[in-house]
């Protein structure tokens, strides 16, 4: 579209700003982190100053904010909708039940490491992490756009094959809730 | 309350000879008592029709792994006498077979249902999906007290390293402060 190297990186500048003062968050919470969503969102911590509103469905969504741990069933529906999802699309991984399994971690039907399954962009650690540090990860998620590093959807269509081998590991070969997508 | 207790234990045993066990010492609407797995859709069936203890508040099973044995627990109510009447039978752990009383109350499909995936417990004319809860579950069923969790999660899941030396917490404390961890502590600490 532009081969001019310097004008492709105003554009670029431009284009991640705009981005990152519209950050819609898909509002599906998986476990018992969707509970610090409300205050974040409403009056008192007021995510909506920074550019952070809820979406109602996967494709007008920017953010899949994966609330705390994830079972077997759910992941596949996360799976599933994270594809549905249109670029750009960040995930974020919240609660350290995504990070390393948590309090679930010798649990028979949570998954422990979220990065495996999805490309995950920022982690908040804590449990539960409170509403400040909720709006510090999506600040950080803000810094990284900015400088044009949140490039977890570009990771995840160049590694699909990675990604799928490992989906496919955990929840069964013969799952009938994964897509065989081809972009 | 008290005389009202003992008055239904009364009535059900002079029904029912078979009652093995009552028990009616609890401080609140409670009544317990233990009978074979054959006359559970009698008793049932006479609570709700004859008695008004017309709601099914839950059923459930505990796991008595030493004495190979499966204890399903009936609990039911009634809205005019203000009692719970547990009803308990004993299920052979190796064939952990019983009737179906979905026909009593059509909810108790689905306590059935779960009882069937999370203890195996198999409930002779059950009609239901084959799944509840869990996909695509391969193993013996989870709620079993001989199912390892801690094995399957390792063989099922990624874990990241770093969590291969966690340690219970208690003994960090112990050695912090000099005291000892009680024997009954160290049989549930990892």
């Amino acid at each position: 579209m532009i081969n001019d190297k310097n004008s492709q990186k105003i554009v670029d500048i431009i284009q991640n700003f705009a981005r990152k003062h519209s950050l819609f968050v898909l509002a599906y919470g998986t476990g018992c982190g969707a509970i610090e969503i409300p205050p974040t969102m409403t009056s008192r911590y007021d995510a909506e100053r920074f550019g952070i509103r809820g979406a109602a469905t996967p494709r007008q969504a920017d953010v899949l904010l994966i609330t705390g741990y994830l079972t077997t069933k759910t992941v596949k529906r996360v799976i599933r909708v994270y594809e549905q999802m249109q670029d750009p699309k960040y995930v974020i991984g919240f609660g350290s039940c995504t990070i390393n399994g948590g309090m679930y971690w010798d649990s028979y039907n949570t998954i422990k490491v979220l990065d495996r399954y999805l490309p995950v962009d920022i982690y908040i650690n804590g449990c539960m992490p409170r509403p400040e540090a909720v709006i510090e990860g999506f600040i950080k998620l803000q810094k990284k756009i900015m400088e044009g590093r949140a490039e977890g959807a570009k990771h995840y269509k160049e590694n699909l094959e990675w990604y799928r081998a490992n989906q496919k590991k955990v929840l069964g070969p013969t799952t009938p809730h994964i897509q065989e997508y081809n972009w | 309350m008290e005389e009202k207790k003992a008055q239904i234990l009364e009535k059900l045993q002079k029904v029912f000879p078979e009652i093995s066990e009552t028990k009616n010492d609890f401080p609140y609407n409670r009544v317990d008592l233990r009978i074979e797995k054959n006359k559970i859709p009698a008793i049932l069936f006479y609570l709700k029709d004859e008695m008004g203890y017309k709601h099914l508040v839950h059923i459930t099973c505990v796991d008595w792994l030493e004495e190979g044995k499966f204890e399903v627990i009936f609990i039911v109510w009634s809205p005019v006498d203000k009692i719970k009447v547990f009803v308990k039978t004993f299920l052979d752990r190796n064939n952990p077979v019983m009737d179906n009383v979905d026909m009593i109350w059509r909810q108790a499909n689905t306590y059935e249902r779960e009882l069937r995936e999370m203890f195996g417990i198999q409930f002779e004319g059950l009609v239901a999906p084959k799944e509840f809860i869990l996909e695509d579950w391969d193993d013996m069923p989870p709620m079993r007290r001989d199912f390892d969790t801690e094995a399957y999660a390792r063989k099922r899941f990624f874990a990241r390293p770093g969590r291969e030396d966690a340690r219970d917490v208690r003994q960090t404390i112990a050695e912090r402060t000099g005291e000892e961890i009680p024997d009954f502590a160290k049989k549930y600490s990892r």
